[in-house]
């Protein structure tokens, strides 16, 4: 079961970091990319990054926890969508 | 979504090329078409911004637009090559403008007083910061218009946003009105460079490998997407000249002077600094870059402060490092060529009080960051900074004092 934890990032308050299922981590970044575009590893620091209109979807090169940040046009819809893709159920947890 | 495209000929990514980073590394200095450009996110941006306009009595953002307008217009002249068409000049400025990480502006109609905006680093930003705000954000956007007209036509204009995203508005929109006057290129003032020495500068040790920091920032590519945003560190990035920066610092704090306000401007862009350090570093400790490359380093609580000041270097903000340290307690800084100190120098001359607002708010930040309690309410002001030595003011280089208030 996917959880995660709220991590501050400015471009938008509801930010979080998914820890992602280890045997599911591969799957997981399959899904994201077929929904939201292909990944790219940044130069510099390596990080690997979706860049979409509603998301940025962000992991260093272990590819989990798995940060997702929302941007201005991201609707509930859209966090539903990300949520089902992640495995991860808010009434599951608490946070 | 983006602009121009009636322009298909001409190849965006050879004019972006242009704008290649050069890097100096003993200085940390970024310059990008000629001008001195520093890293900093949307929200000291929007902070500084909201800071000058949100003052009654002077023209806010009249000070933000003349700071915008003087650099970009030399930045755009740099920019643009003797052979190219007029259309291809207004290409390099919405190009410059993408590349800097402010935005995917609209040139292609600007002679016939239309600009819009798609993206936009203060739309993001303010929204973030300040969500309660309804007024048009985009103003340096609106002294970036005027520069180019100064670069490419040698008009004189006044540019105003009257539809912004930020309101809620599909696109930012601006009017273009020629003044009839014509308007050159400003000339840069002249640069003061050899002012300090880092030899002569014992510094404090830490487990943090500065260069690896460094290093990965310069090779990671700050500039702006295709629609002219900076995504990195979880915080949208931009480049902003130093001229820029410091024609908006100097002016505020002279006018805000004349108003017997000088103490409270200084504050404030204190203050900015201050929450930088907090927000923008917080959310950079965050960050699967942080996770990558810098988390393995930390061994001790002071470790987080080195590396955030190697962090800061490689945005460019001061060449500073840290040359005394009691974790928790206090911390002395010193800077060797930060940008508001020799901006001050070439713009004013020697000045009888220290002038680095920025790095003085950020000193004491990074401390009620590393070492506070509480939320960033709880931990503002709980740190002091005297900036004893400034070379703005005939010192060799800028010390800076930091202790529990
Ligand atoms: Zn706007
Ligand atoms: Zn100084």
């Amino acid at each position: 079961m996917t959880r995660r934890e709220r991590v501050r990032a400015c471009i938008h308050p509801e930010t979080f970091k998914y820890f992602v299922a280890r045997d599911d981590v591969l799957d997981t970044w399959s899904r994201l990319s077929r929904a939201y575009g292909e990944p790219v590893v940044a130069d510099g620091f390596g990080v690997v990054e979706i860049r979409h209109p509603r998301f940025f979807i962000r992991a260093t090169r272990m590819l989990n926890p798995i940060t997702v940040i929302r941007r201005r046009h991201c609707t509930d819809a859209d966090v539903q969508a990300i949520h089902d893709l992640l495995g991860f159920r808010p009434e599951d947890c608490a946070a | 979504m983006t602009a121009a495209r009636s322009l298909p000929s001409i190849d965006r990514e050879q004019i972006r090329a242009r704008f290649a980073l050069s890097y100096v590394p003993e200085r940390h200095r970024r310059i990008i078409a000629g001008q001195e450009v520093i890293v900093h996110c949307h929200h000291y941006n929007s902070r500084i911004q909201r800071t000058v306009e949100g003052v009654a009595d002077i023209d806010g953002k009249g000070i933000v637009r003349r700071a915008s307008e003087q650099a970009f217009a030399r930045q755009i002249a740099y920019a643009i090559e003797e052979t190219d068409d007029e259309a291809t000049r207004w290409v390099v400025a919405e190009e410059l403008f993408a590349e800097l990480g402010y935005g995917r502006l609209d040139l292609s109609k600007a002679n016939e007083g239309v600009v819009t905006q798609s993206a936009g680093h203060f739309v993001e930003g303010w929204g973030v910061a300040f969500g309660d705000d309804r007024k048009p954000v985009c103003t340096l956007a609106e002294g970036f218009i005027q520069a180019a007209f100064i670069a490419i036509e040698g008009q004189e204009v006044e540019a105003r946003e009257t539809e912004c995203m930020h309101c809620g508005a599909d696109a930012c929109s601006f009017t273009v009105e020629k003044t009839g006057a014509a308007a050159e290129v400003p000339a840069a003032p002249e640069r003061i460079e050899g002012v300090s020495m880092q030899e002569h500068v014992e510094l404090a040790e830490s487990n943090i490998d500065d260069q690896a920091i460094i290093n990965a920032v310069v090779g990671l590519a700050i500039r702006g997407t295709e629609e002219g945003l900076i995504p990195a560190f979880g915080v949208y990035l931009a480049n902003t000249p130093a001229d820029v920066y410091n024609g908006i610092a100097i002016e505020f704090v002279e006018e805000m002077s004349k108003l017997g306000r000088m103490e409270s401007a200084t504050r404030l862009l204190n203050e900015a600094g201050e929450s930088c350090a907090m927000n923008t570093f917080r959310g950079i400790m965050d960050s699967p870059e942080w996770e990558a490359l810098i988390a393995p380093m930390l061994q001790d609580q002071s470790d987080t402060l080195f590396a955030l000041v190697a962090l800061s270097n490689a945005f460019g903000w001061g060449n500073w490092g840290v040359t005394d340290h009691e974790p928790g307690e206090s911390l002395e800084m010193v800077s060797f060529n930060g940008y508001e100190a020799l901006g001050f120098l070439e713009s004013r001359g020697k000045a009888s009080e220290a002038q680095c607002w920025m790095l003085q708010g950020v000193s004491a930040g990074m401390m009620e960051l590393v070492y506070g309690e509480g939320s960033f309410a709880d931990r503002f002001g709980t740190f002091f900074v005297e900036e004893t030595d400034c070379i703005a003011k005939g010192n060799s280089v800028c010390v800076f004092s930091v202790e529990e208030a």
